[in-house]
């Protein structure tokens, strides 16, 4: 036992989910050549943040970096949880990267989670909060997620370049996940969207929702898009402003579409396309993502393609029953999810295609992962 | 007419219409028919006399019936149970293996020669029973406790109980407590009838105890022959066979395995080279608990961790009659196996398998060699035979080969490639004279002759012969298995066998091998389906290739996901145009596309972590309707029906696919599947709930047979005919547990048929193997002493580790000192604990939570409470069980158990206190201020404790402000405190500090490795300071100023008060001292002289006279009074002294009298 025996992978990819795997199966890892060959080389700011975030969560957990950041040693701790936690994400990316793997650790914790994150609430790399909190939450529900303290609530609203967001997350302790026989989409019965701008003025937001209303109308009346103008503290450092929208279908299925645009000077050099894609016009942004979200409808599945990636996590954490989901098309991070999960917790998921709706059915049998860290009363 | 009259005159029988007869034939007839007897004798006795009476034992009734109810807990095992494990226990002496003889011999009417490791037997058509001799040591015994379904002890009734019964009894309540049945054996030499019952009754309770009341103890009344009477031995079989098993916590979350047969499978080179290098072993078993992975951890218990470097699922080897296909009239049914006990036709030893046939079942000739196909099919020769054939043919002499290398027939991949040697070197020789080359023939013929091997006594060879099912390569599915198994994928077995494949068949091609290969897992999945799920019982034939159909494309996607693998690689040839046909669907559309490709590529690694998706390049423009139109039907405004069409079309999603195909299957799939399984498609709008119906209406099937069988129980539980039990009625349940219990059965439904629905290979892959299989277990690297020190007496656990339970860290856990042990438990003192599967030494911190919170350490466990123990170790869930031990050793007289232990949570890092009490003197005091020293050593040490409360003797309270280095006049001492007081303390004082300090529980682990030494060797670890002291002969320390001395005070002395002049003087008067100092010489007024006058001296005169006279008179009257006293006294010690003796004579002759009365009544009594 004096030896710990690594597992060993390599590069920067799926670094969340890498983490956030092998903290539940209490696998220590190594990962080498971290952007050995890039530019910048090594690890980024924002996933030491999130290796800080962990540590902040768990107990006693070891992380090693060498000094360009291209080699990290990793053995997790215990999955403490608990109140009054602070973190302050890295600005180089949104609250979304770090409230996903967040979410799911929170879950397996000794104590309640409740924690504030402090930094970017949205951007349009990542999910944003606003659909987190309506979109995320729901399929965590679905597992047997207890609804009384799964909560997030956005206090301040903060984009891209300076930050100034706040978000208070508080995740309640589960036993183990039950598991999900998620193949029934239904249809869509009503359409919530949620816009917001900070330090800019709520013209965009209207515009926007004026937009967005026009793409639904042919399909749908029951559509609402509320707004959500801030100003002052509340506002954040950076100006900007942004839309989510959820969809929910008669079975009780919630699929997404966000943005956000960030009118703040150009800094860095690697988010030159970012800005220039900013530019258009506010409706254009409500079009996109309406059409986004009526293209994600299009594709089928009892989650969005962005929210794949968790819901494989969560079957495969579920006991061991078998989860049976059905997605759209396979995304990439999908894809890159299964080969996690595979990796760390032997979880295998079987396909079957299903051509008449362009869909997958993903059968797998959860790991069976038990919330060891609670205290027996 | 005559006779006619006669019939008549003959009076007809009349039955009784009253009298006690004829009350008790009605009774029973009554009883026949099921009427209760409603006629109570005294309808008052039960009426409600007072409500408060009556809500009490209705709430009482309630209660009772709560807590019989437990939280209902999923049963995942699905398919044919493992074997029961029936183990055991007993002192040594006791008669263990002559029970597990008799039984086995009432089972199986075979005579089993001695009990060596388990014995598995057929015990009816749908139950197995596996039976474990109990060895006589501790970590047998802890093993066994593990793996126990049912325990049965038994007791030498002549002797009484033995310590190593109620050892195991605490060991198997710990880890979770499976059923017990005591044995009573040697009651033949009780010669007292009388005695002999009391025997039995006074054991009963005590058994009763530790047990509860009515558990079942048996009685064996004595020998016959050398054995127990049959009658017996059917009756305890009886009670063993309907014995219900209720699931165990840990045993249902953690796969295991009883090893009943384990094989040293490293190459013969390397451990000639060295004899002590690392072996490879294989261990084969059936599996239990729950579903085994591939890539999980295991642990021996007694070796260590160990990664499973292959599984392989083996055919039974003591198959359920109902699962054998009998084949021939000459093929009895395998009722045992028992590879390491010698009975049956093969016998394993370490290094070799011999084969036992009984000469009349052999005609040794070689008659059936010389043409190529035996005609022995029909006749169903054994293969054991073949074997034996094959072996007198071979050029070799068995001992040249076993020189060469330890016979291996069965294909394992080391002796197959030593015997590959051999065989090259006899290439000349024909073919049929080969042993290898004739197996191999006789084989080719048997193609659909899988019923075969299951007579045959060996896994492997049956699943050698299955395997082969239809072709000659049968290595290659080996292979292929292996494959799957390790993820390593051993590059060198892979190419042996690939060597070996083109050898045995060179003129296939890589199709055929391809249909072979499915065609043998076809089997094998309809095999298990039948088994398995009546409901699925019988897939017809003409489904096959659907099936084959659906399983060519699941690999496709779980290919373009999961990279590729060696079991899909040739069916990615064959298919390249269908994967072309779905990549258009399937094809992620992100940037990365070519990921998906293959395993992960070197350029992706880096790629960014984001989950979202987002393209936003191809957005068709949803503002037109047409376009808008497409997903109408997605939303509550478009046409439902369609919708509903959408989900049903989903359910059927893998047929669907293949419209175009095998459109002629379709009607007969869908005509199928109105009465099968997969209805669900058949429905129309409502086949979602006609599937839930359906499933909800197997689950009450399921329920309703379970409750059936344990409504039976019940009923044999409480036979002796109390009429209606109101407890037994289910109806009485409450609402919610009942639906607990359904949900869950509905759960297990779907999942059977979710995982039915897949291929074996799939499912493997997804689900692990299942509970039940036996299974071949590969392990590298093991140390060369677990084969050395071998003892199959002994059982081989291995238990599959969870997540995160093979890292190490503090526990805590709430620990009674046995009641039993002799002496308390002190802290950092080693002890063994087995939690678990594992056994391992650790050194323990105990603790006791304070009413604050803090854990505050103790020195030593308490007596007769809970305490708190931390300890270091490989983590197991909160809620384990474990026992602790201090020795191992069996020669020990006391009870062995120490104490008893429930694992409450696990940290990682532990957060126990001590009192800590510093003690320092002032060195300096300025007003309240004072400076402190002896407290601390340094400055650093101050830092910590600024601000903590001092206190002195006298209760003056302070505080710690700062190191008052500075403070003192240029002396540069380290660790003087300046502390602040309430009021101003003296030089004399003493000043403490009191505060908690952390207490480090040291990071010791150490695992048992009882495996790897001779089993009669005692393990030894870390000893405790005690056993060093004696050993070493160390006095225990002391310390001098904790022992307790008479206290010396010296008795203090005061320096005068000096007032000072002025302040005296301004004193008034009262205040003033007024001792003055004696005067030398007498003052004036004593000096002058006195002169009286002459009335005077003779008034003077007179008093004195008087005064004289009065004196005298007084001496007078004492001297007399004194005489007198002296008088009285004299007289008064006679008095004593007489009267002393009398008292003395009295008592004496009192003591007498009561003395004799009791004498007297004492007799009287008897």
């Amino acid at each position: 036992m004096g030896k710990t025996t690594y597992k060993r992978l390599k590069g920067s990819q799926s670094f969340r989910q890498r983490l956030l795997l092998a903290t539940l199966s209490s696998t220590p890892i190594i990962i080498d050549e971290i952007r050995a060959d890039d530019m910048i080389p090594g690890l980024l700011r924002h996933e030491m943040s999130l290796l800080r975030l962990f540590e902040t969560v768990s107990d006693d957990c070891v992380v090693e970096v060498n000094e360009t950041g291209t080699r990290l040693k990793y053995k997790p701790g215990i999955i403490m949880g608990g109140k009054n936690l602070v973190h302050s994400c890295a600005l180089t990316r949104s609250m979304g990267y770090y409230l996903e793997p967040l979410l799911v650790l929170g879950l397996f914790g000794k104590k309640p989670l409740s924690i504030r994150l402090k930094g970017v609430t949205d951007d349009p790399k990542d999910l944003s909060v606003d659909t987190i909190r309506n979109a995320t939450l729901h399929i965590l529900k679905r597992f047997g997620v207890p609804s009384e303290g799964l909560d997030l609530k956005i206090e301040a609203r903060g984009v891209a370049p300076e930050g100034g967001g706040e978000v208070l997350l508080t995740v309640p302790n589960v036993q183990s996940l039950t598991a999900v026989q998620w193949v029934e989409e239904g249809m869509v019965k009503k359409i919530r969207g949620w816009t917001f701008s900070a330090r800019v003025s709520s013209d965009f937001e209207h515009s926007m929702r004026f937009a967005a209303r026009g793409i639904f109308n042919n399909l749908l009346p029951d559509v609402h898009i509320f707004n959500d103008h801030k100003s002052g503290p509340a506002a954040g450092k950076s100006p900007g402003y942004g839309i989510s929208l959820v969809a929910e279908t008669t079975a009780g299925c919630y699929i997404s579409a966000d943005t956000a645009v960030s009118c703040g000077r150009t800094e860095e050099t690697g988010e030159i396309d970012v800005e220039r894609r900013e530019r258009k016009p506010a409706e254009d942004t409500g079009v996109e993502i309406a059409s986004w979200l009526l293209q994600e409808i299009e594709k089928g599945g009892v989650v969005d393609s962005t929210h794949q990636g968790l819901l494989f996590i969560l079957c495969a954490l579920c006991q061991q029953d078998v989860s049976k989901v059905r997605v759209g098309t396979l995304s990439n991070h999908g894809v890159e999810t299964l080969r996690n999960l595979k990796e760390f917790l032997g979880v295998t998921f079987s396909f079957r295609p299903d051509p008449s709706t362009g869909t997958v059915i993903l059968t797998c049998v959860g790991s069976g992962l038990i919330n060891l860290s609670r205290k027996l009363s | 007419m005559a006779a006619d009259d006669l019939m008549s005159s003959q009076k007809s029988h009349r039955m009784r219409k009253s009298g006690p007869t004829m009350r008790k034939k009605s009774e029973i007839d009554k009883k026949k028919r099921g009427v209760a007897d409603n006629k109570q004798p005294n309808p008052r006795a039960f009426s409600v006399r007072s409500v408060v009476k009556a809500k009490r034992l209705k709430i009482r009734a309630v209660e009772k019936e709560q807590r019989r109810i437990h939280l209902p807990t999923a049963d995942r095992t699905y398919g044919e149970p493992p074997p029961f494990v029936v183990v055991v226990q007993g002192p040594p002496g006791v008669g263990k293996s002559l029970v597990i003889k008799s039984l086995v011999k009432h089972f199986t009417h075979q005579n089993v020669p001695e009990v060596r490791g388990p014995i598995t037997i057929v015990q009816g058509k749908k139950k197995r029973i596996q039976f474990v001799e109990c060895p006589n040591d501790i970590n047998g015994m802890i093993d066994c406790a593990k793996v126990a379904d049912l325990a049965i002890l038994l007791i030498d009734g002549s002797y009484g109980f033995e310590m190593e019964t109620f050892e195991f009894l605490n060991i198997m309540q710990v880890h979770g407590f499976p059923k017990v049945m005591g044995v009573l054996t040697h009651l033949d030499k009780f010669k007292d009838v009388k005695k002999l019952r009391k025997t039995k009754q006074r054991l009963k309770h005590r058994f009763w105890t530790e047990i509860y009341n009515g558990a079942k103890l048996f009685y064996l009344s004595g020998l016959i022959h050398g054995k127990y009477s049959q009658r017996e031995v059917l009756n305890l079989s009886r009670f063993i066979s309907v014995i219900k098993f209720h699931p165990l916590s840990w045993r249902t979350s953690h796969p295991y395995v009883l090893a009943d047969r384990l094989e040293d499978v490293t190459p013969p080179e390397k451990v000639q080279m060295d004899k002590k290098c690392d072996r490879n072993i294989t261990l084969y078993g059936y599996l239990r608990g729950c579903n085994l992975k591939k890539g999980m951890k295991v642990h021996i218990a007694g070796v260590g961790d160990y990664s499973l470097a292959g599984v392989t699922a083996l055919p039974d080897p003591c198959p359920l009659p109902s699962a054998a296909k009998k084949k021939g009239l000459r093929d009895r049914e395998k009722l045992f196996y028992a590879p390491m006990s010698g009975i049956g036709d093969l016998l394993y030893d370490k290094d070799a398998v011999y084969i036992n046939i009984n000469d009349h079942l052999v005609q040794y000739s070689k008659t059936d060699e010389e043409n190529g196909e035996p005609a022995n099919k029909g006749r169903g020769k054994d293969v054991g035979e073949d074997l034996v054939k094959s072996l007198q043919n071979t050029k070799y002499s068995v001992d040249e080969k076993l020189e060469k290398t330890f016979i291996n027939l069965f294909g394992k991949k080391t002796s197959a490639s030593s015997e590959r040697k051999l065989e090259a070197d006899a290439q000349s020789s024909p073919e049929g004279s080969d042993a290898e080359s004739s197996e191999e023939s006789q084989s080719d013929d048997d193609v659909d002759d899988h019923e075969m091997d299951v007579d045959s006594n060996d896994g492997k060879i049956k699943e050698k012969t299955e395997l082969r099912g239809g072709r000659l390569r049968r290595k290659a599915i080996f292979k292929d298995e292996v494959d799957d198994s390790d993820e390593d994928g051993d590059d060198d077995d892979d190419d042996d066998e690939e060597a070996e494949g083109a050898e045995s068949d060179g003129n296939e091609d890589e199709d055929g091998e391809d249909e072979s290969v499915s065609d043998s897992q076809d089997s094998d999945e309809d095999d298990v389906e039948e088994s398995e799920d009546k409901v699925l019982g019988n897939i017809s034939k003409w489904k096959e290739p659907l099936k084959e159909k659906g399983r060519k494309k699941n690999p496709n996607l779980m290919h373009i996901v999961y990279g590729a693998s060696a079991s899909s690689a040739t069916a990615l040839i064959n298919e390249n145009n269908e994967i072309s046909d779905d990549e258009d669907f399937f094809k992620p559309k992100g940037e990365h596309s070519k990921n998906l490709g293959g395993g992960l590529d070197a350029g992706h690694v880096n790629s960014e972590d984001c989950s979202k998706f987002v393209n936003y390049g191809n957005l068709k423009n949803w503002k037109e309707k047409e376009v808008c139109e497409d997903i109408r039907d997605r939303f509550t405004t478009g046409d439902w029906s369609k919708a509903a069409l959408r989900n049903k079309n989903s359910v059927a999603g893998d047929e669907g696919e293949d419209d175009e195909l095998y459109g002629d299957f379709e009607d007969l799939e869908t005509g199928e599947k109105h009465n099968d399984h997969e209805n669900m498609e058949s429905g129309t709008n409502e086949d979602v709930e006609a599937a839930e119906r359906r499933l909800k209406k197997l689950a009450l099937r399921a329920k309703f047979d379970a409750q059936s069988d344990k409504s039976e129980l019940e009923d044999e539980d409480n036979d002796n005919g109390d009429g209606i039990n109101p407890r037994n009625s289910e109806a009485k349940e409450p609402g919610f547990v009942d639906k607990l219990k359904e949900e869950l059965e509905i759960r297990k439904q779907m999942n059977l048929l979710e995982l039915n629905d897949l291929d074996e290979d799939t499912r493997i892959e997804i689900e692990g193997f299942r509970t039940g299989t036996y299974l071949r277990l590969e392990i590298h690297n093991v140390p060369y002493e677990m084969v050395d020190f071998f003892d199959p007496c002994h059982p081989v656990l291995i238990g599959g580790i969870g997540f995160g339970e093979d890292s190490a860290g503090y526990m805590q856990a709430r620990l009674k000192k046995h009641r039993w042990h002799k002496k308390v438990l002190k802290t950092r003192d080693p002890i063994i604990v087995s939690i678990g599967w594992r056994r391992y030494q650790t050194i323990p911190v105990y603790a006791i939570e304070d009413r604050n919170g803090r854990h505050r350490m103790l020195k030593y466990t308490p007596e007769h409470m809970h305490c708190l123990a931390m300890f270091w170790g490989p983590l197991v869930p909160p809620n384990t069980g474990f026992v602790a031990f201090q020795n191992l050793s069996s020669n020990q007289t006391g009870f062995r158990i120490t104490a008893t232990s429930v694992v409450l949570e696990y940290n990682h890092q532990t957060h126990i206190a001590k009192k800590i009490k510093l003690v320092g003197h002032p060195c300096k005091i300025k007003k309240n201020t004072a400076f402190i020293k002896d407290m601390f050593t340094s400055d650093l040490e101050i830092a910590r404790f600024e601000g903590s409360s001092v206190r002195t003797v006298s209760g003056i309270r302070g505080q710690v402000k700062k190191a008052g280095k500075n403070m003192l006049d240029n002396n540069a001492q380290e660790g003087i405190a300046r502390c602040t007081f309430e009021d101003q303390i003296k030089m004399s004082d003493i000043v403490f500090l009191r505060a908690w300090t952390p207490v480090e529980v040291p990071q010791f682990y150490n695992p048992l490795t009882t495996a790897l030494q001779p089993r009669d060797k005692i393990w030894t670890g870390m000893k405790t300071f005690r056993e060093l002291r004696s050993e070493h002969n160390i006095p225990i320390p002391v310390n001098k100023d904790s022992l307790y001395k008479p206290i010396e005070r010296k008795t203090k002395k005061f320096n005068p008060l000096v007032i000072p002049k002025k302040l005296q003087a301004e004193l008034p008067f009262a205040s003033k001292p007024k001792n003055k100092p004696a005067r030398k010489r007498p003052d004036l007024d004593a000096r002058r002289a006195v002169v009286m006058e002459p009335e005077e001296r003779k008034a003077h005169a007179v008093v004195q006279h008087y005064k004289l006279m009065h004196k005298v008179k007084v001496t007078k009257k004492k001297a007399k009074e004194q005489e007198k006293r002296k008088a009285y006294e004299a007289e008064k010690a006679k008095k004593e002294v007489i009267s002393k003796k009398r008292n003395r004579e009295g008592r004496r002759e009192r003591y007498r009298t009561e003395d004799k009365q009791k004498k007297k009544m004492k007799r009287g009594q008897d």
